[in-house]
């Protein structure tokens, strides 16, 4: 590992390559790795390709990249966050597929379809990715999306600073996905431990790769907490009073809360590694005065609230669906939303549950413990809520409600192992095995993953103008609900019987059947992300007799159902004024909801900028070339950081102006064809006379 | 769209004097990292050091909050200001002081002597 260091190129060479590997020895570790990285390059060829010969390279550029809209940040989150998906379910695929063929024996313990080095960057890689790179894309994107339109605002606070962290979390999900072609990543999981990670025991790349990946990403996401608070604070239509707002709107003011005050603590622990690996401090070494039990200590000050990060905007999507596809009032508004903030403090205490088994003393165990069972309390308060929601009312069977019901049945599973693993003598027995692998997907998928697949389905027709599938939505529900069942809740069984986790392989042959039936589970998980990718492909090939111009598909109670879909770059034709919770619906109750407003006026929006691009590409070229040691590179391109924010600091830019004749004519046309459209009853919400015009007399929630 | 984002910025307020504040803020900034230096470097004891430090962490977080943050008690956001301070003073007392507590609790399981678990053989290991 101790190469030369070339003062153009850096530690970059033609052997960095996973092919020299496979010229090296064919087998087939090499295999999937090569496999992979060839993935990666047609993948990257096939998509330039595909804009050349659409010409696509105008419009992504002019209508996308340098776009400040919320929305469409929104979207462009999203987009990344499902491609990283794709990643993470195919690695977690070739995990269950090694393990199910790791049967080693005592006289020779390796088997299976990687090699241990290569299967503990697999189980790194997948963990950051569906952290950083899957989870929080999704969430940050919904957020971005739905959260100005259920304020009544035209858009974030800070637009362009919101294309500043969309661009810093493209980053770091770009350098993990270039480890796979250049150089390896690191191989100390998802939370990259000291020592381990060191510089003495990890010289090579790859924890580098994971360290600037989730610096920069952490600073995208710091920043766009910064924007969603004051977005919530300051951007809210005139007459939605906090206890008007929208529960989304709540979770993601706690989401906001969180970023701000938990992020720095990984950027703390993330840049004293750093610091420890280029230049020889000791934070966490073993020797020379560091303390590597800091490291996890300061790691999980921010990793905790990161789990409730994750999960309260699904919270909020299960808020909404419970009520639109029920018909009814959302059951317990206030103590969803006390339930909620409590969690937002609450998780700030529980950090240490993490590592029970460090050395601490029984009465420090015992207090983070207690705080620990205590976090579970407003959660189940809120299962309580969804369910008098839809106690009663008229549920209409649609994809999200399929989701929310996984998420019913396999979320408290995993919410009741995680009060099991709450007791420090418990957690001493199963900790470190695949127990606990199990409690921690048993909440991260139905919770998180299902609530922003039911999301980005239930708020899919306000972004592109037409609905997703139902039959296929369904499908991939089910598949994913399936897939979730048969490939972790084996692993309960597996961690009791004494399966340790991370590990590469394994003597008991008592362990196979598990295997089996986890390998089959992980055959499901794939089908489903076929299934998903399937649903928005039919659903654009349909898109004619799914379009819901009338934008109001689901006969919802929120402000963002009364704009045409898709919903225009203003959003609103005038800032609505609100007189209610759940404004929209009360409207409905009154006399026409469509009625057009009397004036219009000049709407002033963010113009287009390359800014957040450039600052994107510059924090690139920094992170690999400091991964790389090429200083030159580095020094050059974190010069230009600060160099893009002075001289757009000194430029004068003007907002675009749309005119109010063209608002006009639009929201004209809109309401013209709204009064044209049938309205369409629940009953006949999936089938084609959905034209997103609902049936108002029938709204009683 | 141009509303001010705070209540600190009054649109009448001439481009001088926040010019003023924010170079106020920048000096004295300036001052503060340069004296946590000029303290390390000097030949006071160790724990008068670190006070001093600590003292002038302190007093720049301050400086931060009031000229670049335009953090005030009074004006039409105090009531905001004044929570805001106080749920992050509450949320770093958590952290720090949990931290204390459960790094020192390590510390002493591991027989080590010295603040939040230093080993005792920090300085002879070089």
């Amino acid at each position: 590992m101790s190469r030369e260091t070339s003062p153009i190129v850096g530690r970059l060479d033609w052997t960095v390559t996973p092919y020299t590997d496979l010229l090296r020895e064919v087998n087939s570790s090499t295999i999937v790795g090569a496999g992979a990285a060839s993935v990666l390059v047609l993948g990257a060829i096939a998509g330039v390709v595909l804009l050349t010969w659409k010409r696509w390279w105008a419009p992504l550029y002019r209508d996308w990249l340098t776009s400040a809209d919320a929305k469409k940040i929104g979207i462009m989150y999203i987009a990344l966050g499902l491609v990283m998906l794709a990643r993470g379910i195919i690695e977690g695929f070739v995990m269950r597929a090694h393990q199910a063929s790791a049967l080693g024996t005592l006289a020779q313990p390796e088997s299976g379809l990687v090699a241990p080095d290569h299967f503990a960057q697999l189980f790194s890689t997948h963990g950051t990715i569906m952290i950083f790179f899957v989870a929080m894309p999704l969430l940050i994107g919904l957020i971005n999306f739905v959260l100005p339109q259920q304020l009544g605002a035209r858009d974030m606070a800070f637009p362009v600073l919101n294309q500043i962290s969309l661009g810093l979390t493209a980053v770091g999900a770009a350098l993990v996905m270039i480890s796979l072609l250049i150089g390896k990543f690191g191989t100390g999981g998802w939370t990259m431990y000291p020592p381990y990670t060191g510089i003495d025991f990890s010289p090579g790349e790859g924890v580098d790769y994971w360290l600037w990946a989730i610096l920069i990403s952490g600073v995208g996401s710091t920043l766009t907490g910064m924007n969603f608070a004051v977005t919530i604070f300051k951007e809210r239509a005139p007459g939605m009073h906090f206890m008007r707002m929208p529960l989304f709107c709540w979770t993601s003011l706690c989401v906001a809360i969180m970023l701000i005050y938990a992020m720095p603590a990984l950027t703390v622990s993330s840049g004293m590694l750093v610091l420890d690996r280029y230049l020889d401090f000791h934070f966490f070494t073993n020797d020379a005065g560091g303390n590597m039990m800091n490291y996890a200590n300061i790691f999980w000050m921010f990793g905790h609230p990161e789990v409730y990060i994750l999960i309260l905007p699904a919270f909020g999507v299960f808020s909404e669906i419970s009520s639109t596809f029920s018909g009814k009032r959302l059951y317990g508004y206030t103590s969803l939303v006390i339930a909620s903030m409590s969690i937002a403090v609450i998780s700030f205490t529980v950090w240490l549950h993490h590592f029970f088994t460090m050395g601490q003393s029984a009465g420090v165990n015992i207090a983070f413990g207690i705080a620990t069972m205590i976090i579970g309390v407003p959660t189940g308060v809120k299962i309580y809520d969804w369910m008098a929601t839809m106690w009663r009312g008229r549920v209409r069977i649609t994809t999200p409600i399929v989701y929310l019901t996984g998420f019913f049945l396999l979320f408290v599973i995993g919410g009741l192992s995680g009060i099991i693993l709450a007791n420090p003598s418990i957690d001493y027995q199963v900790h470190n095995s695949t127990f606990l692998v199990a409690h921690f997907h048993n909440v991260i998928i139905p919770g998180v993953l299902y609530g922003m697949l039911a999301g980005i389905h239930y708020w899919f027709p306000k972004a592109f103008g037409y609905r997703l599938d139902e039959t296929w939505g369904r499908r991939t529900a089910f598949l994913f609900v399936g897939g979730f069942v048969f490939t972790f809740l084996p692993l309960y069984v597996l961690g009791l019987m004494g399966m340790p986790r991370r590990s590469p392989t394994f003597q008991n042959p008592d362990f196979l059947p598990f295997m089996y039936i986890a390998a089959f589970g992980a055959v499901l998980m794939l089908c489903a992300l076929a299934a998903l990718i399937w649903t928005f492909w039919t659903s654009y090939r349909n898109r004619l007799s799914l379009a819901v111009p009338g934008g109001d598909p689901w006969n919802g109670a929120t402000l963002e159902w009364s704009t045409p879909a898709p919903v225009p770059e203003w959003t609103f034709p005038r800032i609505p004024h609100v007189v209610a919770r759940d404004d929209w619906g009360e409207a409905k109750r009154g006399e026409d909801p469509w009625k057009a407003p009397e004036r219009y006026d000049d709407i002033e929006m963010p113009a287009n900028t390359a800014h957040g691009l450039l600052i994107a590409g510059a924090a690139f070229a920094f992170a690999f070339a400091m991964v790389w040691h090429v200083w030159w590179l580095a020094i050059l391109s974190f010069l230009a950081l600060p160099g893009l924010l002075i001289l757009r600091g000194m430029m004068v830019i003007e907002p675009r102006v749309i005119s109010a004749a063209e608002v006009e004519e639009a929201d004209r046309r809109f309401r013209h064809q709204v009064a044209n459209l049938t309205p369409v009853t629940r009953a006949d919400e999936e089938t084609e006379l959905n034209r997103g015009v609902p049936d108002v007399s029938e709204f009683a929630g | 769209m141009s509303r001010p984002n705070t209540g600190e910025i009054d649109p009448k307020d001439t481009a001088r004097a926040e010019i003023r504040s924010y170079a106020i803020g920048f000096v004295a900034s300036l001052l503060l990292t340069g004296g946590a230096f000029a303290v390390h470097l000097s030949g006071l004891s160790v724990s008068w050091k670190i006070a001093l430090i600590c003292a002038a962490a302190l007093v720049q977080i301050v400086v931060h909050l009031r000229k670049f943050l335009h953090l005030s008690f009074s004006g039409e956001q105090s009531r905001e200001d004044l929570l805001l301070v106080l749920f992050s003073v509450c949320l770093l007392a958590i952290m720090a002081g949990g931290t204390w507590y459960v790094m020192a609790d390590l510390g002493e399981r591991m027989h080590q002597s010295g603040m939040d678990g230093a080993p005792m053989h920090s300085m002879s290991a070089d």
